[in-house]
């Protein structure tokens, strides 16, 4: 790729960023991620899904970059309470607090604290400049996508959700299933009909994104915490010396370098992200360790390899999402979610058309990272403070948050009643082991499939093999097909509980 | 009949139901041809999906069993759907202040560990950050408080 191009591509996303007015946004995404992500129970989706309707009132720069900001500024708040708590702010620091909070018991929590934060900027540094090398070579590709490359590509997005998703392979695929039909609620675009929307004229343009992932995200989430409030605990509330030692520096290094390869690696599937990426990460780690056994005692690297892994899945997973318009997670969702509400349909495309919004949005990122390494260091006790707020209080500013903020989007009170029915749904879906991801992406990417299936149908008179007969096509749907192939063979389910148990 | 309570019997019969419900209201969709499939073609398709997913887990939860359905946590779910229909239902009516009262009392009742002394100092902050915010701020059209008749 030519590097002048690439410069000043970067050159523009740079002017876009340095803006007055998208640094403060940066910084209010930055500020909000470490947030929720040091707060147990609240997390990127629910408070991204919350401030959607906020994000109308931004120009389409300064919401996206303060989207952005909020999931990546969650991975570092997630850690801090892993490391000082035991208790993952984020399901991502789910592994960060086996060796985390040991060593903040032997007073270092300090150095762990340092070590995660310095190891996720760096990761967060070369996931900006690895999402500006791939952007423009995938887009270029997915410019030269035919209908039905589209739909096999999307087929193999779901399958990736299904594949990925914790649990129940069978439930990810009702799930999924579930989740595109209620997507096709509402008016057929194609032919006017309405479909099961039982003479409701709310339902005549059919379900909103937002009432949905709030509902199943947010105010399901409120019944779940308030059944078992989490009692947070501090472990070791001093935090005498900050400053990692040389041999602190020395064992990390490596550890950071592979974490960030590898998350960065797995963000970009879809369906990947910074959960998996942790996980995948630690136990790598074991693996080229000299001393495995000693892990989960408070080796520096149990912390400084999932912490950049985390992050840096947390930045590439937006490679997807920017170049083929397809969410590979749920955060990539909101994201759909917040570019849709300022009328840009994500899609190769937006490069082109918005080149201001695209690389000023990446570019953003780096600035968010490094406002993330002077906020999180200095100030980890404020935000450690955050935990004694309890959750109590919590659920009702959050709950008038949602009603109000689905309430505003069009001074629709019908819509907060919806939030309501799907709150008892993703609670009830929550209580039988379903997981919410995948129902959401279907619900996006379903009506999506309808339309690439229409307009291949189209084209080829009808004929369906068109599907297996375009080149690029048949290769996602063969990829589809390994795939599932894999997860149904029992060595490989094995591993993939394994995996997710640890 | 310990089975009854299994927690993928009752996710299988969940889908099952969703998918035979999808099948019969969409019975009548057009189904189109297959150069421009109709409205009805990808419903179909999705509900028969959903019915054989339904049966899969419900099959493998008998055979295999499943571990059972914990206890469900009535009086969060039924105090914070209350609170936002209750949010819902009066906002256009009386206000931003009637109805955020109601709806953070229902919040309230839904907690194991309300301390009301504690939620009503919290209840005045919230209401100051709501209508400051939402009405004073951002200058959304609905009234702080009840105007003329409500119930007309």
């Amino acid at each position: 790729m030519e590097i002048a191009g690439l410069l000043a591509n970067l050159g523009l996303g740079f002017a876009v960023a340095v803006s007055l007015q998208n640094l403060l946004w940066c910084l209010a995404g930055a500020v909000i991620g470490t947030c929720i992500g040091v707060l147990p129970g609240v997390g990127p989706v629910a408070t991204m899904a919350l401030l959607l309707p906020v994000t109308y009132l931004l120009p389409a720069e300064g919401a996206l970059i303060m989207l952005a900001g909020i999931y990546y500024g969650a991975q570092y708040g997630g850690s801090t309470t892993a490391i000082l708590v035991n208790l993952p702010g984020e399901s991502s620091s789910v592994v960060t607090t086996l060796d985390g909070y040991q060593m903040a018991r032997q007073g270092r929590a300090g150095p762990a604290l340092a070590i995660a934060a310095l190891g996720s900027f760096f990761a967060g540094c070369v996931a900006t400049v690895a999402i500006a090398l791939a952007a423009p070579p995938l887009t270029r590709l997915a410019q030269q996508f035919t209908p039905p490359d589209y739909f096999s590509l999307m087929t193999l997005g779901l399958v990736f959700a299904i594949v990925l998703a914790r649990g129940s392979v069978l439930k990810a695929f009702g799930m999924v299933f579930l989740g595109m039909l209620l997507g096709l609620i509402g008016t057929d675009v194609n032919t006017g009909n309405l479909r099961y929307t039982f003479g409701i004229s709310d339902l005549f343009d059919g379900i909103g994104f937002m009432p949905l992932a709030m509902g199943v995200f947010g105010v399901a989430e409120i019944i779940a915490n308030l059944t078992n409030p989490e009692r947070a605990e501090l472990a070791s509330s001093k935090l005498s010396g900050l400053l990692p030692t040389r041999e602190d520096m020395r064992r990390s290094i490596a550890p950071i370098l592979r974490g960030t390869a590898l998350g960065g690696l797995l963000g970009i599937l879809p369906g990947g992200g910074a959960i998996l990426a942790s996980f995948s990460a630690y136990t790598l780690e074991k693996k080229f360790s000299r001393t495995p056994e000693k892990f989960g005692t408070g080796m520096i690297e149990g912390v400084a390899a999932p912490e950049s892994a985390n992050n840096a899945a947390a930045q590439t997973s937006f490679i997807p999402m920017l170049t083929l318009g397809i969410p590979s997670n749920a955060v990539m969702a909101m994201m759909i979610g917040g570019m849709m509400i300022h009328g840009i349909v994500p899609g190769p495309q937006v490069m082109e058309q918005r080149p201001g919004l695209f690389w000023g949005m990446i570019v953003s990122m780096w600035f968010g990272n490094l406002m993330l390494i002077v906020l999180n260091l200095p100030l980890i006790g404020i935000w450690v403070r955050l935990l004694l707020v309890p959750y109590r209080l919590l659920a009702i500013a959050i709950l008038f948050f949602c009603c109000i903020g689905v309430y505003s989007l069009n001074n629709s009170a019908n819509e907060v009643l919806m939030i309501a029915v799907f709150g008892l749904f993703g609670y009830l879906l929550m209580k039988l082991d379903f997981e919410p991801a995948p129902l959401l992406l279907g619900f996006l990417l379903g009506p999506m499939m309808e339309v690439y299936m229409r307009r291949t149908m189209l084209l080829s008179r009808g004929d369906p093999w068109v599907f297996l007969q375009r080149p690029l096509s048949l290769c996602f749907l063969l990829l589809a097909a390994l795939l599932l192939a894999f997860v149904v063979l029992p060595n490989v389910r094995k591993a993939r509980e394994a995996a997710f148990h640890e | 009949m310990r089975m009854r309570s299994s927690q993928d019997i009752a996710a299988g019969l969940l889908l099952l139901a969703f998918g035979l419900a999808g099948l019969w209201i969409g019975a009548d969709y057009p189904m189109g041809t297959a150069q421009r499939p109709g409205t009805g073609v990808l419903p179909h398709i999705l509900s028969w999906c959903l019915v054989a997913t339904g049966v899969l887990i419900w099959l493998k939860a008998g055979l295999a069993g499943s571990p059972p359905l914990s206890a469900w946590a009535w009086r969060p779910a039924i105090m914070v759907t209350l609170a936002t229909v209750a949010f819902a239902l009066l906002v256009d009516r009386l206000g931003l202040v009637v109805s955020m009262i109601v709806s953070m009392t229902f919040t309230a009742l839904g907690t194991p560990d309300t301390r009301w002394r504690e939620y009503l100092m919290f209840a005045l902050l919230m209401l100051g950050l709501g209508v400051g915010l939402f009405i004073y701020g951002l200058g959304m059209p609905i009234p702080a408080l009840p105007t003329g008749y409500p119930w007309k």
